[in-house]
């Protein structure tokens, strides 16, 4: 009798256990279902690519026409969601003018949503349950977008235009539909941010963001000092630690590079040493080039000698975000766009020259300038129509406006009389609009939605010119990265192997690999040490099938040479 | 109790016994379920195409694994920081549960329970971000070492892998140990006050009746919760690893779970992560099994 008293009392407390955990698991699964919405459709899983006629959406049967924006044709009121896989994306829609405008125009109200974690995850998540969001926006690097394609849980676009909007095929450029046209012919996204090199040669236009900062006031109190050469690097490290190695009380921290080991300490740099991509027609190999390699022991020498720290290898984003508040950074391999709002800020303080500029940072043994990255026609994020989506006419007729002269303007400059007004013919923003873009970006995106609020479908061709002016500590970071963006170089981003072939599992082992190697070189004890860790990690390399990877480098790069060639 | 009697009485309790359905209907759904998708780690499961078209390929995944040391270095970091977990942390939030039983004045116990127990309703993701500023160049944990002369510099904790087990075990015993106590504390509560009031007739002393009457009191509770502590040894706390690892740490901080997260998830290898998802579920079963038997032995406590 006593142990049945036990056993109930154990069984109880498990149950009470299992009640607890059950709940807590249900709670999370809710949250994490709510957001997707419950348009279940007949088409959802279809994987063909038939288009299907009788979708149910209204006004599919109105004529189309291909000088004609189709949105016109009907702009009763409809709700789509739209997925933006960007978790730190905190814009919602309708609460602002500019989307106030755009609902009242075409109709559409637009349900904005956002993962809580990874937008890939979140993405592959929704394609199990074959529910997915009626417009989605997704990195272009991210695996998802590939996947989303080959399970035909979105629409091609090019049909999706054929049949409701054909006034698409005018306004999203051949260029781009081109660029992202696979191998069945059909499209299936349309980036923002694209530009391709010969936009670039003409307009002068890029989006080159790699620069390499200094603190203005420590820069020139030193003499402007020459960081271009492993010496001069270390001799200015060593000056600041001599003379200037707290600032407000709290040490400063020497250096600091954006992306940790994956992007700041290796292809970035490398772009700043001007490390070619490719040799003879053949794919480089970057990380053993002699100047990468000689870089990466000027840093060993530096933590040896005390001159920097590993904090820059292992803050946090908040502990980066409170050194670069405080000014605490000395140098910094880090873009610009992460800047303009810290820049302006510093520059308003009390210590009036402790922003940061654009200087040349280190460069190969020949002195070349950096070779930086771009921008390219990959883009920046990638919008697509999915499956899931009860009004494929009103998605795409409302794509089409967006990347339309006239959707580009009302989301980017708001409503004219309010917002903007013509100026010699040319829209321009009102002065107190561009008063507050610099004195208080949160405001404006918040109260009008305009400029970067809604960058989803964003062309820079279009929108930059009536980018207002910026400020003039903002612009010497900007210009001098456009001074040295390699246009050419565009056509090399993202060649690494993705997915689950051989080739992409053994990359996936080198580059998590790489991740631990490279602060062990920089905390190497002596040079001879460095070299065995290095000479180790390639030939763990090897050992994984790194020949793999190059011959899918080489392949993808040929590939996209014929692609352009078009 | 004779078969038809039990139906009859499993009859007469119709209502009570209904109440239990919505949670074996959930299990079904969560627990039973998905086991049978257990089979995708035995394919090269691709998640743009149907499950059950994609092809067979054995134990490739499971073989892939197995060869892998980076396996093998996260299995050592697992048990490693379980280890810790159970053997140190086990007995703090039962420590702590007595201690604050013995409180006499309620108002005090209340609020000294009610604070311990508040951190375990703020996400590692923020938990994660404040212990990391401890640990900082200028964090509490560095001033207070230097103030005590116990280092002469700043160290940078979170950077140097052999710190980084005691950092998971500390935050954690600091986050979780309050909201522990208190399965503990309402099982104590439980025990009739008349056994205490009979030993201290009989000239128990206050240890006397901790020992002979709270702790025995509580021993099944304790059995229980140690033989899951066990069967839970292959586990970790994702959330709290994932914030406070780093490329530095990586080599003592990398557990299973993070495993699976940066060779599987990260790059979509589903059939990759079910695989080792599933050797590891195989080798949890076999700890509790062994951990009933065991506790079976010893206490005389089991699940089943």
């Amino acid at each position: 009798m006593i142990n049945g008293k036990r056993l109930q009392k154990g069984l109880a407390i498990l149950f009470s256990l299992i009640l607890v955990f059950g709940l807590a698991a249900c709670m999370s699964k809710e949250s994490k279902d709510t957001p997707v919405n419950a348009n279940s459709n007949a088409n959802a899983n279809s994987g063909t690519k038939s288009n299907n006629g009788g979708t149910g959406g209204s006004g599919g049967e109105v004529t189309v026409n291909a000088d004609e924006p189709a949105w016109k044709l009907d702009t009763s009121p409809v709700e789509l969601t739209w997925f933006v896989g960007a978790s730190w994306y905190g814009h919602t829609w309708g609460d602002n003018l500019a989307s106030q405008h755009v609902t009242e125009k075409t109709g559409v109200q637009v349900k904005l949503e956002v993962p809580s974690g990874d937008a890939n995850e979140y993405i592959t998540l929704a394609m199990t349950t074959g529910q997915l969001p009626d417009i989605i926006t997704l990195g272009s690097w991210e695996n998802a977008v590939k996947k989303l394609w080959e399970g035909g849980h979105v629409y091609a676009l090019n049909e999706l235009a054929e049949q409701y909007d054909p006034y698409f095929f005018k306004v999203a450029g051949d260029g781009t539909l081109k660029w992202y046209r696979q191998p069945d012919g059909n499209t299936y996204a349309i980036p923002n941010d694209s530009y391709s090199p010969n936009l670039m040669r003409e307009t002068g236009m890029n989006a080159a963001n790699q620069t390499f900062l200094v603190r203005k006031d420590l820069y020139e109190d030193m003499g402007r000092p020459d960081l271009t050469t492993p010496e001069g690097f270390l001799n200015a490290l060593q000056l600041l630690k001599d003379r200037y190695s707290t600032y407000k009380g709290q040490p400063m921290s020497p250096f600091f590079a954006q992306g940790n080991v994956q992007y700041g300490m290796t292809e970035y740099l490398q772009n700043l040493l001007a490390v070619p991509h490719e040799k003879d027609g053949k794919v480089y190999d970057r990380i053993t080039d002699p100047d990468y390699v000689t870089w990466l022991k000027t840093f060993r020498t530096a933590y040896e000698r005390g001159l920097i720290n590993v904090d820059f290898l292992v803050d946090s984003d908040t502990q980066v975000e409170e050194k670069t508040n405080n000014a605490r950074y000395f140098m910094m391999i880090r873009e610009w766009t992460g800047m303009t709002a810290v820049n302006p800020m510093l520059a308003a303080s009390e210590n009036p020259d402790s922003y940061y500029i654009a200087v040349d940072g280190p460069r190969n043994s020949r002195g070349e300038q950096a070779k930086l990255f771009p921008g390219n026609m990959d883009g920046w994020m990638v919008t697509m129509v999915s499956k899931s989506t009860r009004h494929p006419d009103r998605a795409i007729r409302f794509l089409t406006y967006l990347v339309s002269e006239e959707g580009q303007r009302d989301l980017f400059l708001g409503k004219e009389g309010e917002t903007w007004e013509m100026m010699n013919g040319k829209p321009q923003l009102k002065p107190e609009m561009v008063q507050l873009l610099e004195t208080d970006i949160e405001k404006l995106e918040k109260q009008y939605g305009i400029v970067d609020t809604y960058w989803m479908l964003r062309n820079p061709v279009i929108v930059n010119q009536w980018r207002p002016e910026k400020p003039a500590v903002i612009k010497q970071m900007e210009d001098f990265a456009n001074r040295q963006a390699d246009i050419d170089g565009a056509i090399y981003k993202n060649l690494d192997p993705t997915g689950e072939s051989d080739a992409a599992v053994a990359w996936l082992r080198i580059s998590q690999n790489w991740l631990e190697v490279m602060p062990e070189l920089i905390t190497a004890k002596d040079e001879a040490t460095f070299d065995k860790i290095f000479q180790d990690f390639l030939d763990r390399r090897e050992a994984y099938g790194f020949q793999k990877v190059m011959e899918h480098r080489q392949a993808e790069l040929d590939a996209r040479k014929a692609k352009m060639g078009q | 109790m004779s078969k038809t009697g039990r139906i009859k009485a499993f009859v007469k309790q119709w209502q009570l016994q209904s109440m239990v359905i919505p949670g074996i209907v959930w299990m079904f759904i969560f627990c039973y379920i998905p086991m049978f998708w257990l089979i995708i780690a035995f394919m090269d499961y691709n998640i743009a195409r149907p499950m059950l078209e994609s092809p067979f390929v054995g134990l490739k995944h499971f073989e892939e694994f197995l060869a892998d040391e980076r396996f093998w270095r996260s299995i050592r970091n697992t048990l490693g920081m379980s280890t810790i977990k159970l053997v140190l942390g086990f007995p703090i939030p039962i420590l702590f549960a007595l201690l604050l039983n013995e409180i006499r004045q309620v108002k005090f116990k209340r609020t000294v329970q009610t604070i311990s127990y508040l951190p375990h309703f703020i996400a590692w993701t923020i938990f994660g971000g404040i212990t990391l500023n401890w640990l900082g160049e200028g964090g509490v944990v560095n001033q207070l070492m230097m103030g005590l002369g116990l280092q002469d510099r700043e160290i940078l904790y979170i950077s140097d892998p052999k710190y980084f087990w005691w950092i998971v075990y500390f935050s954690d015993t600091l986050k979780e140990m309050g909201w522990s106590a208190i399965i503990y504390i309402a099982a104590i509560s439980g025990i009739d006050p008349a056994l205490y009031e009979a030993a201290e007739i009989d000239g128990a002393s206050r240890w006397q009746r901790m020992w002979h009457i709270t702790i025995q009191g509580i021993r099944p509770t304790i059995a229980i919760l140690f033989i899951l502590a066990v069967s839970g040894l292959l586990g970790s706390n994702f959330d709290q690893i994932f914030m406070l690892k780093n490329n530095m740490n990586l080599k003592m901080a990398e557990s299973l779970d993070l495993y699976i997260y940066n060779m599987g998830l990260v790059s979509g290898r589903h059939s990759f992560s079910t695989a080792v998802l599933f050797a590891r579920s195989i080798v949890a079963l076999a700890l509790l099994l062994l951990a009933n038997q065991a506790s079976k032995r010893l206490t005389g406590e089991g699940i089943f």
